[in-house]
């Protein structure tokens, strides 16, 4: 078949074709000119687009977290500790905090996936409580509250290295998130968030389908999370508190959780609007509450999904034709 | 003998499902399992397809031993199955749910899938291939771009043995196919497992509707957990016990 042929196919190449030119304009931001504050916004925004999507990889198989910030600690914690204490180069510790984040997740999957939903999404706000009181406890190397400072950072005082480098990992990011979701491998995930017991019934072996899910968001969030910590040069105990697991899950689910771009738009709206409104710092809370209602409530497919939304609403017939009665099974085979 | 079932018990607490049950299907047969409501018949099946585990006795397919073995074991042994209830993938399209039940033969690495490897394109292309040859044999093909939710009781049934189908099972368990289906729907499924088992594969049934006889070659009778009868279809219809547990005292005369 050649390429383009299908339509899903075009609608493939559209996409990328699509999502290249953003990766381009972004590219060549600093070139033209950006100052500094707005790049170090956009920084943070690519951080974060890399965990609500990390996050949203994990809801693919039904799984729906909100401890996520405490993998994205993990990681940031352990190269953070190793290169200031260890004095090692960050480039050697960054993979092994994004290692041992994959390492910790495995384990902790084990037992998580015995409990499946809601469930699962209380058990993983436990986790997220409970990697903080591990950093409460070994405040000799983390800092506790106040935290660790002076991290090594990865190439000085510079912003344009890292814009460019935080900019690559989230293409590498997405680009490995978006093969999965459109390989088998995302197949067998949704297969498995619709129904545990046919998803087994055909082979699937479930659990640790959503072992592997797990495993592969948290080494994604835990890339997010070494970013950070060599970038900001500072953790906190804040930094990955629970109300950063929460705003990580907003900004997936105002983006629209069934859309690849989702979380891409979410994290974006939501770091860059308040940003804009800095004036108004103490009502920002209130905003980003505000969004949140307005995107429930009208838009429940999320920011990616109002083209589809839209589309549904001002169609002339409806989406899906019911099938006449005398068409039914009742037609004897060919 | 595929299957062979001996002396299965299942407690539920104190409530005995089934009672040393024993049954055995052989090679390319149709062996009906029929029974009244609640009589045991999903137990049964949840039993030999692991979904829960026995209290006692033993579950043996081609010779070698399964009980308590996991659901997804199971269907690699060559098992597939229906459900009674929510058989689908909801969200998938009617395509997408049996390219998706593409997941054993052929099986694709993480890898190999992750990297797009030509020998994953070849086994997307076979399961796509195959699976609009399943849809044709059941007659799903002009709905295969719909949503599954969206589609009708009787179209959903039949998505269900067209999933199960692409586990290219050995034996096939239908938890009862003509659940809920009118005259014409169950006609045209009767059709379709007679086509299925021309190609050689052996299945096994629950029913309560006394029509799928028509199509077996053994019948077992249970109630209360326990088998009340067996044997082939004349001997099963006219067995007193089967008829009382059907019809009720009164009528045995």
């Amino acid at each position: 078949m050649p390429i383009g042929s299908s339509p899903k196919q075009r609608k493939r190449i559209t996409s990328i074709v699509f999502y290249a030119t953003i990766i381009i304009f972004l590219a060549l931001l600093p070139q033209l000119g950006l100052p500094v504050y707005p790049m170090h916004t956009l920084i943070g925004v690519f951080i974060w687009i890399i965990v609500a999507s990390s996050l949203r990889l994990l809801d693919l198989s039904g799984q729906g977290s909100i401890g996520h910030a405490a993998f994205m600690a993990i990681g940031a914690y352990t190269s953070g500790i190793l290169a200031k204490f260890l004095g090692w180069s960050p480039w050697i510790t960054m993979p092994i905090g994004v290692l041992a984040t994959g390492v910790i997740a495995f384990l902790v999957a084990i037992p998580f996936t015995r409990v499946r939903g809601i469930y699962f999404t209380m058990v993983s706000l436990f986790f997220g409580i409970g990697v903080l009181a591990v950093n409460q406890v070994f405040s000799k190397f983390t800092g506790g509250y106040s935290g660790i400072g002076s991290i090594p950072m990865l190439f000085g005082y510079n912003k344009t290295p890292y814009y460019y480098f935080c900019l690559a990992l989230l293409v590498i990011c997405l680009s490995i998130i978006y093969r999965m979701e459109h390989s088998r491998i995302g197949l067998t995930w949704k297969a498995v968030a619709q129904s545990h017991a046919v998803a087994s019934s055909i082979g699937i072996n479930e659990a640790w389908q959503r072992i592997l899910c797990l495993g592969v968001s948290c080494c994604i969030a835990g890339i997010a999370g070494v970013a950070y910590a060599h970038y900001y040069s500072l953790l906190t105990q804040e930094t990955f508190s629970f109300n950063t697991s929460i705003n990580v899950f907003v900004y997936m689910t105002v983006g629209g959780p069934r859309y690849f771009a989702g979380p891409i738009l979410g994290t974006a709206a939501l770091i860059l609007i308040p940003e804009q409104l800095r004036s108004l710092r103490e009502y920002v809370p209130f905003i980003f509450a505000g969004i949140l209602l307005i995107v429930l409530f009208l838009m429940p497919q999320g920011l990616a999904g109002l083209p589809d939304q839209f589309r549904q609403r001002f169609a002339r017939s409806p989406k899906v034709k019911s099938l006449p009665a005398e068409e039914g099974v009742s037609k004897r085979a060919p | 003998m595929l299957l062979d079932i001996t002396s299965l018990t299942k407690n539920f607490g104190g409530l005995v499902a089934v009672n040393q049950f024993c049954m055995s299907v052989s090679e390319g047969q149709i062996v009906g399992l029929i029974g009244p409501n609640g009589a045991g018949k999903t137990t049964v099946f949840n039993l030999i397809t692991g979904v829960i585990r026995p209290t006692s006795g033993k579950v043996e397919f081609d010779g070698k031993d399964v009980t308590g073995k996991r659901p997804h074991t199971l269907a690699s042994y060559g098992i597939g199955r229906t459900f009674q209830l929510t058989p689908l993938f909801t969200e998938f399209t009617t395509l997408e749910n049996v390219v998706a039940s593409y997941y054993l033969h052929p099986r694709s690495s993480f890898w190999g899938a992750f990297f797009n490897t030509p020998t994953y394109r070849h086994n997307e292309a076979f399961a796509l291939e195959q699976s609009l040859k399943i849809l044709d044999l059941v007659g799903l093909s002009k709905v295969k771009d719909e949503l599954a939710r969206n589609l009708p009781h009787g179209y959903q049934k039949m998505l269900g043995i067209a999933r199960a189908l692409a586990v290219q099972p050995r034996l096939l368990m239908l938890d009862e196919p003509l659940g809920g289906m009118n005259m014409d729907e169950i006609a045209f499924t009767m059709d379709v497992m007679a086509k299925v088992r021309r190609q050689g594969m052996t299945i096994l049934v629950i029913e309560h509707n006394m029509q799928i006889l028509d199509l077996c070659d053994h019948v077992v009778a249970i109630n209360f957990g326990q088998k009340i009868g067996e044997g082939t279809v004349e001997e099963v219809r006219n067995n007193p016990d089967v008829i009382k547990a059907y019809l009720g005292e009164q009528n045995v005369a």
